[in-house]
């Protein structure tokens, strides 16, 4: 995926155990939508827990489940370890 | 801009409009907050499960009683994240909110049911609620897990902020009802002091609308407002059946709006969530106070078991398999002890009355076509123990979870296997399990290839049909096991590759994206187990005792009129006579090239009852008494069995496109029943019948032509 930041990655490539903050949601508009209002938005913090195909994070101290297309249209920034 | 500071109606007048008017409630919340639960606490066992007409949307409604003893109806809302609605249920949500809905009144007074352990993200919900300017209650459920994952919640200073009570409660233990049912009593309730700021750029917009919806909708000012707010954020995308849509009017302002926004390239929608949510913020700053960061929670620790890639198949696996071998194995006694009741109750009346048709429609019919499908409670009754278990743990969301990428591959996701899988028992439960299924067009295909799995009905079939086939002395068991293992796989593969097509062709352009929220893991509750396996154990005897009731007693009636003339006629030359008997002969030209013939046909009538019928049908028309315990007597009677040019009728090829024909065929009466009541259509099921047994005929045909050619 073309990324216009290069330290942007798709949330199914966050590797487990680290944070990221979502920067961009791709995708169509009822899913962003969708996305924003559980509290997933832009500026939100997401802790990858386990996954690559279908993802589980930690959101606002709420599990969830994203699968492989979901995770492929969230963008995060990838935050030094620990920085939660 | 700034919402008015009151923007509560007066709570007293309305539900006193009329002195015997019973006062309507609705409880709404975020799926998983534990509305169902507080619901049944308020209710108990008063209330009635239905559908909104002319969606697949349950409608659940129940009596309870304020402080005073005065009833009010109260109405579980489907569980939904916002009011701008993605899906049937969220739209339902939405219209009865909104008071647009033909068929429920809009509701007096609003329960949000919030859960504490998760409050910003609930509380966008609360937020979209307060712009109604009903009367509101909140209903903090769950504190319980807020304290165990180090949260405090200041319950007082959140009712200080927004200025409408909130009820800190635990729904399981019953903690805070007495609180809430207070508040539900009190004839006035304060008013809403909670102030927000819509983005400037925002506001034309809001004005706009809400001015249209007041002047051309019939909308009071304070809704129009909301729903004016909301439809900036959900564009009217979704509409039911039976809601009354929005005037012309209103809907092109809407379009203008939304026209100029992509024109100029600015994302309102984007920008509404985002200040509620800084408003949800500010709120939250002095509510919830969290403790050290405890580290990985239980759950966290369990997670990294269940949801691991090795290990969580392990554990799955094992799982599956106790059910499987629960549904078949455990529910054999039961099923036993109740074909032999229902065995012995047709006995006792056939002796206790005066013989005659009225008594045989009674044995013969009712008692006999409705107890052939009561002897599946039992594996009801366990798959629903299952799935009542495994939610209430938390770890069907896993499960889904778990099977989500293989299940993807045809396009289902992963809350499609629970139901797929106990298929196997009955499609009934199965169809029935599929309300987990929260996407409309995954559900409606997980309920169309549903039937395609083997279930046990069809193995009185299969065994019978095996029997035939192989000479039991010199054929190895193994082969047969084989034979049988083999009819499982064309179901299943039957089952996915239609999944595939019908996602691919029927209901394209489903939203691929899967959010799930994955609840934390909780010590079972069985008591609420119970209730979920009872309620789904009573839907399902409602559903014998009306329509399959019905069909049982029209089939009855297709095997036994026309009388045959002689009186002394023996039951296979009645039923060769019968209109089944006449409807055997008319089908013989259609299941001819398959190698049937009109006696197997008038099996194939019979057996819509349910599949297991067939082998009983064989019974009468092949004249051998008792089918049902050895099948022995009657294999023979089939072996014998010629065509009129002399030539065998159950060839090994014919007993293998049989059994084939039973893979695909609908041949089930409760499926069609029960298929009808979910999908709130007639549509659907008759989709299934002509898409299943078209396909069996096909397949049939192919195979049965192919070895004919090949010699067999
Ligand atoms: N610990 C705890 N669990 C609860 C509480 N209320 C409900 N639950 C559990 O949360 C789960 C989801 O509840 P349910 O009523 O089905 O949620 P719904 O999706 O909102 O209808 C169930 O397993 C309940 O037992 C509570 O106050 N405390």
């Amino acid at each position: 995926m073309p990324n216009s930041r290069p330290n942007l990655h798709a949330l199914c490539l966050l590797p487990a155990g680290l944070t990221g903050r979502v920067c961009e949601l791709r995708g169509d508009e009822s899913f962003c939508q969708r996305v924003r209002e559980m509290g997933f938005g832009e500026a939100s913090l997401v802790t990858k827990i386990s996954g690559t195909t279908t993802s589980l994070c930690l959101v606002n101290g709420t599990r969830i489940a994203l699968n492989h297309c979901a995770a492929m249209s969230i963008l995060v920034e990838r935050l030094p370890a620990g920085a939660r | 801009m700034k919402l008015p500071d009151h923007i509560t109606l007066p709570a007293g007048k309305r539900p006193a409009k009329g002195p015997d008017r019973t006062p309507i409630y609705a409880m709404v919340g975020n799926p998983n907050c534990g509305k169902t639960t507080l619901f049944n606490a308020l209710t108990g066992l008063r209330q009635k499960v239905g559908n909104y007409p002319g969606v697949t949307v349950e409608k659940k409604i129940g009596i309870t009683y304020s402080q005073h003893g005065r009833p009010i109806q109260l109405i579980d809302l489907p569980g939904a994240y916002s009011l701008a609605a993605r899906s049937p249920d969220e739209a339902v949500l939405r219209d009865v909110l909104l008071g647009r809905r033909e068929d429920t009144p809009q509701p007096d007074r609003i329960i949000c049911v919030v859960d504490a352990s998760n409050l910003e993200r609930n509380l966008y919900l609360v937020h979209q609620l307060l712009d109604l300017g009903r009367p509101l209650i909140i209903a903090l459920n769950m504190m319980d897990m807020a304290a165990t994952a180090g949260m405090r919640i200041d319950a007082k200073a959140l009712e200080r902020s927004l200025g409408v009570p909130v009820i800190p409660c635990e729904a399981v233990n019953g903690r805070g009802l007495v609180e809430l049912k207070l508040a539900m009593s009190r004839i006035e309730l304060p008013l809403a002091r909670h102030r927000w700021d819509v983005p400037a750029a925002v506001a034309p917009a809001v004005a706009e609308l809400q001015a249209s919806l007041t002047g051309n909708d019939q909308r009071p000012p304070l809704v129009a407002r909301a729903e004016a707010l909301l439809l900036l954020t959900d564009f009217d995308t979704i509409r039911v059946a039976g809601s009354r849509p929005l005037s012309a009017r209103t809907l092109g302002v809407l379009a203008q709006w939304r026209e100029r926004w992509s024109a100029e390239k600015t994302d309102w929608s984007g920008a509404l969530i985002h200040s509620r949510y800084a408003a949800i913020n500010t709120l939250c700053t002095g509510v919830i106070l969290r403790g050290r960061d405890q580290g990985p929670s239980t759950s966290d620790r369990l997670d990294a078991v269940l949801c691991h890639s090795v290990w969580g198949w392990l554990v799955f696996a094992a799982i599956m398999a106790v059910m499987f071998f629960s549904i078949f194995s455990l529910a054999e006694y039961p099923m036993n002890w109740i074909d032999a009741h229902v065995a012995a109750l047709g006995t006792w009346v056939k002796g206790a009355m005066a013989p005659g048709d009225l008594r045989d429609l009674i044995t013969d019919g009712i008692i006999s076509g409705v107890g052939g499908i009561v002897v599946f409670l039992p594996q009801i009754l366990i798959l629903f123990f299952f799935v009542g278990l495994l939610e209430s743990t938390g770890y069907m969301a896993r499960a889904a979870f778990i099977m989500d990428r293989p299940m993807s591959k045809v396009g289902l996701n992963g809350r499609s296997f629970i139901p797929l899988l106990g298929s196997y028992a009955c499609a009934i439960p199965g169809i029935m399990a599929t309300r987990t299924i929260e996407n409309a067009k995954d559900r409606l295909v997980t309920i169309l290839v549903a039937p395609l799995m083997s279930c046990s009905a069809r193995l009185p079939v299969y065994l019978l049909m095996i029997a035939t086939l192989l000479p039991s002395t010199t054929v190895p068991t193994s082969t047969k096991a084989g034979i049988m293992l083999l009819m499982y796989a064309f179901g299943t593969l039957g089952a996915f590759g239609f999944a595939w097509l019908f996602k691919r062709y029927l209901f394209q352009g489903g939203v691929p994206h899967m959010i799930m929220e994955l609840p934390a893991y909780q010590p079972p509750r069985f008591k609420e187990i119970t209730r979920h396996m009872l309620e789904r154990g009573w839907l399902f005897l409602k559903n014998a005792g009306t329509i399959i009731l019905a069909i049982s007693i029209v089939l009855w009636f297709l095997t036994t009129y026309p009388k045959h003339p002689d009186p002394a006629a023996t039951p296979t030359e009645q039923i060769a006579h019968s209109f089944a008997g006449r409807t055997g002969h008319l089908l013989e030209p259609v299941i001819k090239p398959l190698g049937f013939d009109w006696r197997i046909g008038i099996g194939l009538v019979t057996s819509f009852a349910a599949r297991e019928v067939f082998v009983s049908s064989m019974g009468v028309i092949f004249g051998v008494e008792g089918t049902d315990n050895d099948p022995a007597p009657l294999r023979d009677a089939l072996r014998a069995a010629h065509w009129p040019s002399g030539a065998v009728l159950f060839t090994p090829l014919v007993c293998f496109t049989l059994m084939v024909y039973y893979v695909f065929a609908m041949q089930c009466m409760s499926t069609v029943a029960v298929v009808k009541r979910e999908t709130n259509s007639w549509r659907w099921p008759l989709f299934q019948i002509a898409y299943m047994t078209g396909t069996a005929w096909l397949v049939c045909f192919v195979i049965y032509q192919a070895g004919r050619a090949l010699g067999y």
